[in-house]
């Protein structure tokens, strides 16, 4: 074009080249999401770091991730159940269960594994429980799941009368309390876990499956994926991840309480992984989408702490940011796609 | 066509009948479907052209008459069966997953593997190397299958169905809701697969369609076959009076 070539005469500068190659990829679905959560996070960061130059300090970026770890670890196996084009409101009961089960295990005297084992164990059954009311009883999955996020949380209330448990051995205090090399323990779980459904979910089978059957139901199951299998093993992923973290945050807390988790835990879960860009009607999602979620809800969380913001005004911010995620995901999916939108 | 006296044909039905309730949606219907050879099913809605589909691809089992494939009795009693015995079915609704790619769509349910991971790189190259097999152009494997027109979506269905080994292809209603353009691409295909030996079985509405590339023509009306035309030997005239059963000489052959 002449016009441009007199504005910028020669061949375009390399950076110029760069910026545009970025840009192309940024365009594209996957990636354009992910750049614009971390935009968001650099920017909130500048904020709060001008405002009090505590917060990138090693000490409160560790405290911000430690925050993030319990949505993260949920976050994983929710997205698995997004993906599957289901949903799971259970998770902040099984999140108390899983602990109420380890820690009452731990007070008759067992070690910390396998307690923590059966803990994981009864959020999976819980999972079961969810996948037989969907696929059995035909009952939708908002409604089975909001009904055992009752049942569950009602469960872990009444078998422990509603008092902590405190008394827990030590060996699993340091589960939830160590540091090594100066990072919390939980944050390597985290990125282990992370790391793990992100393989699990691109690369394998199961992943596959999963994202066939969130995508289309009916086509995956015409050509041979068994469907029943996959959503139920989607939902007992959850109950289990649910329960994981339920159990570190109270190995991180030193003490096991019912009234922990509930439907606060369940909402910035399901926040996280759809501010992450993985689509409320399934197919589409992504583990590090569910990561920076998790994270940006901990950073504004913590910027609006530091920078001595009220922080009443933090549900607002965040509530504000869910929909404009889900509203630019939503139109960039739709101008993607010839049909208008992925989903019907 | 000579080759069917030679050979049993690829696909024979004799005296096939269904009911549903007292609804009889088949009444001894017969189909010959030949290698080599498209056969189109016409007819009007409740003619019987989808339970004699689902006859055919095993999801309906049949209450009476036989079937057999290349001169050998068989009975299907689930698509899988029949996919087995190497028939290939195109359902209208195309069972593709929108979100997911051309290459991934092109394996659904039957990922190739690579230890406990998916084998993507052998399932891209496979795909490439098969939908240049059966001449059909794809941009990118990689495309999601959302991005694709409605033309691609048939073809990568289509593709998808013979990926398998079959010989006999089923396809159903496959120019519907298509364009010119992209219609003429599917009859391209088709007569691709005719050219290969493949027995094509096609219902359609779109008699263009199925002038311009089917051998012969196999009328259904009120779950009967009425008759069996030529396309050489035919008009469009005639098939229509035969869909209707406007045409006397209809009364004669039921």
């Amino acid at each position: 074009m002449p016009e441009l070539a007199e504005t910028r005469p020669g061949a375009p500068h390399a950076v110029v080249r760069v910026v545009e190659a970025v840009a192309a990829r940024v365009r594209t679905l996957a990636y354009g999401h992910l750049a614009v959560l971390i935009l968001t996070l650099v920017v909130i960061g500048a904020y709060a770091q001008s405002q009090n130059s505590v917060f990138l300090e090693h000490d409160n970026l560790m405290s911000i991730l430690r925050a993030a770890v319990t949505t993260f670890i949920i976050g994983c196996a929710a997205t698995f159940v997004f993906v599957a084009a289901g949903i799971d409101l259970s998770v902040g009961a099984v999140f108390a269960l899983g602990a109420v089960t380890a820690g009452e295990l731990m007070g008759h005297g067992w070690a910390w594994p396998p307690a923590l084992a059966l803990g994981v164990l009864a959020g999976a059954g819980v999972g079961l429980v969810n996948a037989g009311l969907v696929h059995l009883a035909r009952v939708p999955p908002i409604i089975a799941t909001l009904s055992t996020l009752y049942v569950f949380g009602g469960v872990a209330l009444v078998w422990t009368d509603g008092t902590p448990l405190t008394d827990l051995p030590g060996g699993f205090a340091d589960l939830g309390q160590s540091e090594p090399a100066g990072v919390p323990a939980l944050v390597l779980y985290a990125v282990a876990i992370g790391v793990i459904s992100h393989v699990l979910l691109r690369s394998t089978p199961f992943g596959y499956d999963v994202q066939a059957l969130g995508g289309n139901a009916r086509a995956a199951l015409a050509n041979g994926v068994r469907v029943r299998r996959v959503s139920t093993m989607v939902y007992a992923l959850s109950g289990g991840a649910a329960a994981l973290a339920g159990i570190l945050y109270a190995a991180r807390t030193g003490a096991v309480d019912a009234q922990n988790g509930g439907t606060d835990v369940t909402l910035s879960v399901v926040a996280a992984v759809l501010i992450g860009g993985t689509s409320l009607f399934g197919g589409v999602g992504s583990i590090p989408g569910t990561a920076l979620g998790a994270l940006l809800f901990s950073e504004i969380n913590n910027a609006l702490t530091v920078s001595e913001v009220n922080a009443l005004y933090q549900n607002i911010i965040l509530g504000t940011i869910l929909a404009l995620a889900v509203a630019t995901d939503s139109w960039r999916r739709a101008r993607a796609f010839r049909t208008g939108a992925s989903h019907q | 066509m000579g080759l069917s006296d030679r050979r049993p044909p690829a696909l024979a039905l004799s005296g096939v009948s269904r009911s549903f309730g007292h609804v009889a949606a088949l009444r001894e219907v017969d189909v010959t479907a030949n290698a080599g050879e498209m056969l189109a099913v016409v007819g009007d809605n409740g003619a019987g052209k989808s339970t004699l589909m689902g006859v055919i691809s095993g999801l309906i089992r049949p209450d009476a008459g036989t079937i057999e494939r290349d001169g050998v009795a068989c009975a299907f009693s689930s698509p899988a069966e029949a996919r087995a015995a190497g028939i290939a079915t195109v359902t209208q609704d195309l069972a593709l997953v929108e979100c997911l790619d051309v290459a991934t769509n092109m394996f659904l349910g039957a990922n190739p593997r690579r230890g406990p991971f998916v084998d993507r790189r052998r399932m891209q190259r496979e795909t490439r190397g098969f939908l240049d097999e059966i001449r059909a152009s794809v941009a990118d494997v990689r495309t999601p299958i959302g991005m694709l027109s409605g033309g691609q979506r048939q073809i990568i269905a289509i593709a998808r169905a013979l990926r398998v080994g079959a010989d006999i292809v089923v396809l159903d209603e496959p120019t519907a809701a298509l364009g010119v353009r992209e219609t003429a691409h599917v009859g391209a295909l088709v007569d691709g697969l005719r050219e290969q030996g493949k027995a094509v079985i096609c219902v359609s509405h779109d008699l263009e369609f199925v002038f311009a590339h089917a051998d012969r023509i196999q009328v259904m009306r009120l779950g009967a076959g009425v008759a069996t035309v030529s396309t050489s030997e035919t008009s469009r005239r005639e098939v229509v009076g035969l869909i209707t059963g406007a045409a006397s000489e209809v009364e004669a052959h039921a």
